[in-house]
């Protein structure tokens, strides 16, 4: 089987900010909705959508919608360097970042390395309203109080993808049958997802475009999450620490 | 050497202290973890076979075909159904999480039917002359809306009453520029997957004050001031200069000449947010009439169904003439504000309202009925405005109404004296007989000529996952009062200057109301990316001279209310204006006046 390194490619200037993404991934991953304490600082969304802007006054004020989740680093992968339990590692075979929530102790170091803060910590039991425990996803763990979780690519979805594939005698699974829930929910297509070493898939190519870029790319964590956009402004912001200023995000 | 005391408390204390140097209590930490993992507390998702079911979200008219994955017939996730030529796959954020609905903690789960029913009895029994019953749709154009209407048609003096719907459709595949006046055109305007799969082929102009979401995707946005779209028209129409609407919105001359340049560039077609805005005029002066706005023609009905009553408008009624009005808030739909209802009530009306939520007219109806919720019944959806054939598909209820419901249909055709019936399968079984149109199954992906499937077939294939379209036939210009041409730039919501109400409600965005699935918060409380009904952002200025910094609590005060909110400052939101989300709450507060002002409490 030969190595695959799993990426994304977010085409913003497509992206209207709608949140099915958001939706999806909570549905597919167990997500429980917030307490009533929660807020944009405890909550858990693994994607989350950033509405950032051009810091011009109106009416040259310009807004974009920028979906953020694990940029699932591809070297010196900050996380997986500060865990002291070994809970964070890089699965060799997909080039994903796995979190492992019952390796973990809680201590958040994860979360501070993290440059893209796509990480969230459980600071509540998991809890849903009564019966709609019915609807949790059986391939996905709910995860206890007290650890750090992120997003896996959807990596029930990818287990059974495998067990597909196995069932199927193949030993490479079917590229169609592994997309994540998000990339499944966007309506506009500004998600894409495929293995970044095949330069034939669209993830790969989209990668290569000029307008394309990552998150932070100057601290050289070669993140798998290449976005893309027309908009220099757009493309300025990504150098950022975090899109200027709690105001710029709208709350 | 002797055991002394102080030995084995030295020993003690060393054996402890060295303990913490070997991976020993780390080890423990980790079980702890995985002891708290699988306490009791956390739920353990259900195991069992997993299968996929086909139906149709119920949540907008749009429909979306929905694909169930379920685990032991319990849905576990919703996506939508890539073959479908409507929706092409795409869920909204509401629809994808529309099976938590029947679970939502706020549901109306009981309400006082035998006391409903007696007291509707005794006002059907008690009218005096010239009152009327009445059943108020908010969803029409359903089959139960034909029960409603027969219903109405058997009760003297009976009334079936409607938000009025557009008597057009929009095909955006044939359009390849369209100038929107504040329609939500990518944000709950028609069917989402339908509008994404056009986008790339027609070239988007948006005219309003703020920068929504659909604003964000348009080639163009005008930030035009509020309730000035109609000087846009005007100048199109010659009826004022280029300079003069220039002044009056906003907006520059350049902009304005850019918009007619791309009008001039092909079929092109006007929308807005108001279907029945005088705004939609200016389609007819682009000849766009029988080309990107066109007439649908009627899913049939069965020949019998024909004698039912009509539609009518609240605003038509009499005041003080209903004495029992049935509200069908089952389904999200048009919301009419309750101050334009509240005149048309007898002094000793009865309202029962049928309703999931207590958001909506259950905040006025003596009685609240619990209604079913997607996806507990089966129902069928009428067409949206961007359906250009007849359709007709059925939510076919992926689960058993988890609390004892009342089904609203049901309940009118039994008060009218109906006979009992199945109003799905009579209007299937008309379709079938008419002989027209396509059936598509989801499951195979295959279209089949309704002429060569039996009428079983057809029945059952709408059941599993199907849906049924008409033929396309040739484009007809629709017949609509508001398309006549005429006048495209008269005064349509320009809002009336008041000076204690200094601010302009602009309206960004609104959710499709009633329930919506608890996740939602994702998107609401955890991450600011959609308001909340009770949320309002303010500009820089205004939000300085009202004394409002960003976070504090404040008070919408209109003419009819006041709503207690949250103000965020957002200097994307012009001066002079407080944007809010839509939905019936916003409706009944504002009503048409469109002018409020915001007070630091």
């Amino acid at each position: 089987m030969t190595a695959k390194r799993y990426g994304m490619s977010i085409d913003i200037d497509k992206c209207n900010g709608c949140g099915a993404c958001m939706m999806a991934c909570a549905v597919e991953n167990n997500i429980p909705p917030a307490p009533e304490a929660a807020n944009d600082r405890r909550g858990v969304t693994w994607i989350r959508v950033y509405k950032i802007d051009n810091h011009l006054a109106y009416p040259e004020r310009r807004t974009a919608f920028v979906p953020v989740l694990c940029q699932q680093c591809g070297h010196d992968t900050p996380c997986v360097h500060v865990c002291p339990q070994q809970a964070v590692d890089v699965d060799p075979e997909t080039g994903i970042v796995g979190q492992m929530p019952e390796r973990c102790l809680g201590c958040r170091y994860c979360m501070v390395a993290c440059p893209y803060h796509a990480r969230y910590f459980n600071w509540w039991d998991p809890k849903w309203p009564a019966g709609m425990e019915k609807t949790l996803n059986p391939d996905v763990a709910p995860r206890m109080r007290g650890v750090v979780e992120k997003c896996n690519f959807c990596h029930g979805r990818w287990h059974a993808a495998q067990q597909k594939a196995a069932a199927a005698g193949k030993t490479e699974i079917d590229a169609a049958d592994y997309v994540p829930a998000c990339v499944e929910a966007c309506p506009t297509g500004a998600i894409r997802f495929g293995d970044l070493n095949d330069s034939s898939t669209e993830v790969a190519q989209d990668a290569a475009r000029p307008e394309s870029f990552r998150l932070l790319e100057k601290i050289g964590t070669e993140p798998k999450i290449h976005y893309r956009s027309r908009r220099d402004w757009v493309r300025e912001i990504s150098s950022a620490p975090r899109p200027e200023g709690k105001d710029g995000l709208r709350g | 050497m002797t055991t002394t005391r102080r030995n084995l408390l030295k020993f003690a204390g060393g054996g402890a202290a060295g303990a913490l140097l070997t991976p020993a209590p780390w080890r423990l930490i980790t079980d702890t973890a995985l002891w708290s993992e699988n306490w009791p507390g956390i739920p353990r998702p259900a195991r069992g076979e997993i299968s996929a079911r086909f139906t149709h979200c119920t949540l907008c008219p749009a429909g979306c075909a929905v694909r169930a994955r379920c685990v032991i017939a319990q849905p576990v996730s919703l996506t939508g159904v890539k073959p479908h030529p409507i929706s092409h796959g795409a869920l909204c954020p509401w629809g994808i999480a529309g099976h938590h609905l029947p679970y939502h903690p706020a549901r109306v789960r009981q309400g006082p039917v035998k006391e409903a029913l007696a007291a509707v009895a005794r006002a059907i029994s008690h009218r005096s002359a010239g009152e009327r019953v009445a059943v108020l749709d908010l969803r029409p154009g359903r089959t139960v809306s034909w029960t409603y209407r027969r219903a109405m048609a058997a009760i003297d003096d009976g009334l079936y009453l409607a938000p009025r719907q557009p008597g057009y459709a929009i095909d955006l595949t044939a359009a390849k520029t369209v100038v929107s006046f504040g329609a939500p055109l990518f944000d709950g305007w028609g069917t989402p997957g339908n509008a994404f799969a056009a986008r790339a082929n027609f070239r988007l102009v948006q005219i309003e004050p703020v920068e929504t979401r659909t604003a964000a995707l348009a080639d163009v946005w005008l930030p035009i001031r509020p309730g000035t779209d109609p000087a846009i028209a005007a100048a199109f129409a010659g009826e004022i200069t280029v300079a003069e609407a220039a002044r009056v919105t906003g907006v520059t001359e350049q902009a304005i000449d850019a918009l007619k340049e791309a009008i001039a560039n092909g079929p092109a077609v006007v929308l807005a947010a108001d279907p029945d805005s005088p705004l939609m005029n200016w389609n007819a002066k682009l000849h766009a009439l029988g080309r990107t706005v066109v007439a649908r023609r009627e899913t049939p009905v069965p020949d019998e169904w024909k004698k039912a009553a009509p539609v009518s408008e609240m605003a038509a009624t009499a005041d003080g003439s209903i004495r029992l009005l049935l509200i069908d808030e089952s389904l999200p739909g048009g919301y009419v504000p309750w101050q334009d209802i509240q005149p048309k009530l007898a002094p000793n009306a009865v309202v029962v309202a049928f309703s999931s939520s207590s958001e909506g007219y259950a905040r006025h109806a003596q009685y609240v009925l619990p209604a079913p919720v997607y996806p507990e019944v089966a129902e069928d959806i009428g067409p949206a405005i961007d359906t250009v054939a007849a359709v007709f598909r059925i939510a076919a209820p992926l689960i058993a109404p988890v609390v004892p419901v009342v089904n609203p249909g049901e309940l009118v055709a039994r008060i009218a004296g109906l006979p009992q019936s199945d109003p799905l399968r009579e209007r299937a079984d008309a379709i079938h007989k008419s002989g027209r149109g396509t059936l598509l199954s989801y499951a195979d992906g295959k279209s089949t000529a309704v002429k060569e499937a039996t009428a079983d077939d057809f029945w059952k294939t709408l059941n599993q996952g199907g849906c049924w379209m008409d033929d396309s036939g040739k484009k007809a210009a629709p017949e609509h009062a508001v398309l006549d041409g005429a006048g495209v730039g008269r005064s349509g919501t320009r809002p009336t200057l008041h000076d204690e109400l200094p601010l302009t409600v602009v309206v960004a965005g609104a959710t499709p109301g009633g329930l919506e699935s608890p996740l939602m918060s994702k998107l609401e409380r955890e991450s600011n990316l959609r308001m909340t009904v009770n949320a309002l952002s303010l500009s820089p200025a205004d939000a300085r001279s009202n004394g409002i910094e960003n976070g504090s609590h404040c008070v919408l005060e209109t003419a009819c209310g006041r709503l207690s909110a949250v103000a965020t400052i957002d200097a994307g939101v012009p001066a002079g204006v407080v944007e809010v989300l839509g939905g019936p709450r916003m409706a009944d507060l504002c009503g048409a006046s469109l002018r409020a002002r915001v007070v630091r409490v």
